[in-house]
């Protein structure tokens, strides 16, 4: 029963409350409101910011959990040999998921400054660059995102899999080895499929992360022009309730992105479970 | 013995009870402003500390908030219903507010000013409906800021003019081995700075924003020669100019990787004192001269910095946080203040402006010439608001929401990245009549 309460107050009502908005022309401090059915979802749709910022979102959330699905993935297989320092190394593998958002994305700007960050300066030095190339500028800004959320993110997939990877039988390997099977055919068919359940989870927590972060987002865009670029779906969120003081819409828009994710989760599930059944 | 340690045990735990009863019956008066310098902070800390002790039922807490981060702040606050009881706000805020009914009015402070004493240009800083919601803590004007010793190296004259601005930070841009080393010219792309710098410029291209209607004007040839002067621009800034905060381009001025900037402020002095060589940290290097005017303008104009103090309606510490300000503004007070950014913080008061212990600072009189500047343009009245043209926009109480909106910086750059202008001018102004609509202020 308080399980259900916590769930009811936390949850529920959130959701809900949420959703009751989304009909409603209200405006974000004011306690009056307007019924005005689904014409905020009809106002939406024909909203090219909204889709925009979907797109947006779309590519940065599926580039960056692709991108650390690979390096964390290879990045635990490489602190899963034994090696000098091997401890070190995990522990400092981590340290990117550890420190505070707003203190990543400040170093990060500063090193990705092209007037006087180190990275510009250490590409035009070692000749790599002739120019500097502008990383918080329209062209580079969401590269740039995408690059510093890989960082910061991808130790919670290497820390994943590498918990993974050491409880995988050895016997297994050995079995393989035994029949001549390669580095690569160990990896192809014992250790990947080993790695299953665990990439899952992992791909549908990031995804779902990577989708709805905001702080990483904002604090990359704000206070540059550039911002507009990488304007996702969830900033846009905040941006209607928040600077337009439209919270009807605000709810919209969220209530879009929560009925977006429930598809894609339970897309995905299906997808799992047609998989699993299929090699049982 | 085991008593007696027991005794002392009980009689300090007492002790720290009723002290923190003490604390706790205290009111405490929470105030959100947006000088946030270490030295600012601390003299503001300092004034509240001094009126604790003779209002000691009274807690006065001073938060520093980031200029761009306020408005999002504060309504947040509302939204969650815990404003504080004062804050800053841009005047467009504090207008938008007092029409909302969020606001307290306070003829009560500005009256304790004196009547004629706030100087001239900033008593209307924030009106409705013939009552005074705001006074402002001190004014401030952007700046035009040049290097005199490197223009006058290459016989450049100052720029007086759009075109001539961009030529003469074409002729300033130094190269060596092929790299950049100097740009002519520096600007922040942060949106509120865009806000403000399509508000100054078209002001200074004798241009609008709205109609007095009320309509947006965008689509008007002020409007598209600005843009054209931003495309213009994008090519003589430094390339990741749309990423450079409003701090990086003082930086850049004082790190001498940029000749001239132009939306400077007086707190630039200090990095530039911290920072330039010290040979040519002064006003005969670093310059200040009038703003320049657009093809169909007539004279410069800048964006006035002048938070109004607000109070809100419903805060339950109204009455003390004005009472809290009144003693803020009294000159023992308000100089150590103005005195902690000396050229930025210009006195609200024209007594305090004359007042011996204002002007003897070393800082003030060194960098008199910007002090001047800035007192030019507001004697000239040729400052405004951000997003004002003219003193009347400020009866339009949706301006906050189209700042917020990002509509015009979002139009700037649609520009500076290749869209034509009247095209991204039209793209604004039908987002802006949306915007208008929707919230109520505008007809179909």
């Amino acid at each position: 029963m308080p399980a259900l309460v916590l769930i009811g107050a936390l949850i529920l009502y959130p959701v809900a409350y949420a959703i009751w908005l989304s009909f409603f022309d209200k405006h974000s401090f004011f306690p009056a409101s307007r019924w005005v059915g689904f014409g905020n979802y009809d106002r939406l749709l024909g909203d090219p910011e909204f889709w925009d910022s979907l797109w947006k979102g779309v590519v940065y959330a599926a580039s960056t959990t692709a991108l650390q699905l690979v390096l964390g993935v290879v990045s635990a297989l490489l602190l899963h040999h034994p090696f000098r320092g091997r401890t070190a190394a995990r522990a400092l593998v981590l340290f990117p998921y550890m420190i505070p958002t707003i203190v990543a994305v400040i170093v990060w700007r500063w090193l990705l400054n092209e007037t006087f960050g180190l990275v510009d300066y250490t590409l035009v030095a070692w000749g790599l660059v002739r120019q500097p190339i502008v990383w918080l500028g329209v062209d580079h800004i969401m590269t740039s995102l995408i690059a510093m959320s890989v960082w910061q993110f991808t130790p919670f997939v290497t820390l994943g899999v590498l918990a993974r990877l050491q409880t995988i039988p050895l016997e297994l390997y050995e079995a393989a080895r035994v029949d001549g099977a390669s580095a690569w055919a160990r990896f192809r068919y014992i250790t990947l499929p080993q790695l299953r359940a665990v990439m899952f989870v992992v791909i549908l927590l990031r995804g779902i992360w990577m989708f709805t972060k905001f702080d990483t987002v904002w604090l990359w865009g704000e206070g540059a022009g550039a911002g507009a670029e990488i304007r996702t779906l969830p900033i846009y969120t905040y941006m209607r309730t928040f600077t337009y003081y439209q919270a009807g819409f605000g709810a919209a828009l969220s209530v879009i992105m929560f009925l977006m994710l429930m598809a894609a989760t339970l897309v995905y599930f299906g997808f799992f479970w047609r998989e699993e059944e299929a090699a049982a | 013995m085991m008593s007696t340690r027991l005794l002392a045990a009980a009689a300090a735990v007492l002790l720290l009870l009723a002290s923190t009863a003490s604390a706790a019956d205290k009111k405490v008066i929470r105030l959100w402003q947006t000088e946030t310098e270490p030295q600012t902070l601390a003299v503001l800390n300092q004034i509240a500390a001094e009126y604790e002790k003779t209002h000691p039922d009274v807690s006065i807490k001073i938060e520093g908030l980031a200029w761009g981060d306020l408005e999002k702040k504060l309504t947040a606050a509302l939204a969650a219903g815990a404003p504080p009881d004062a804050a800053h706000g841009q005047p467009i805020t504090c207008v938008s507010f007092a029409a909302k009914g969020l606001l307290r009015p306070v003829e009560d402070l500005a009256d304790s000013l004196g009547k004629d004493n706030i100087v001239d240009a900033f008593r209307g800083l924030c009106r409705w409906q013939g009552r005074t919601y705001g006074v402002g803590h001190s004014p401030a004007s952007s700046l035009f800021v040049y290097r005199k010793d490197l223009l006058a190296k290459k016989g450049l004259k100052v720029p007086k003019t759009w075109d001539e601005l961009i030529q003469t930070a074409e002729a300033l841009k130094e190269t060596k081995d092929g790299q950049v080393v100097r740009y002519g010219l520096t600007m922040t792309g942060q949106p509120l700075f865009i806000n403000i710098g399509v508000g100054e410029l078209l002001k200074t291209n004798g241009g609008r924003l709205f109609d007095d209607q009320g309509r947006p004007t965008l689509t008007e040839k002020p409007v598209i020669e600005l843009l054209e002067f931003y495309k213009k621009l994008n090519r003589v800034l430094p390339p990741g100019w749309t990423g450079h905060g409003y701090l990086d381009t003082f930086a850049n001025l004082a790190n001498e990787k940029a000749a001239m900037l132009y939306q400077a402020y007086g707190r630039g002095v200090g990095y530039i004192e911290k920072y330039a060589p010290k040979e040519i940290a002064d006003p005969d290097h670093f310059a200040v001269a009038d703003k320049v005017v657009g093809p169909s303008g007539k004279a410069p104009a800048a964006q006035l910095d002048c938070e109004p103090w607000m109070i809100f309606k419903d805060a339950k510490g109204g009455g003390e946080a004005v009472d809290f300000l009144k003693f803020f503004f009294k000159d023992e007070n308000y100089v150590p203040y103005l005195h902690s950014v000396p050229i930025h913080l210009l006195s609200i008061k024209k007594s305090t402006t004359k007042n011996p212990k204002y002007a003897d600072n070393a800082m003030i009189s060194k960098w008199r010439p910007w002090v001047d500047m800035q007192e030019k343009y507001f004697k000239n009245d040729w400052i405004k608001p951000v997003l004002v043209t003219d003193w009347d926009d400020m009866k339009k109480p949706y301006l906050l929401e189209v700042m917020g909106s990002g509509i015009l910086v979002d139009m700037v750059f649609d520009a500076v990245k290749g869209m034509p202008s009247a095209e991204a001018a039209a793209k604004a102004q039908k987002r802006v009549e949306e915007l208008l609509v929707q919230t109520g202020y505008l007809k179909k």
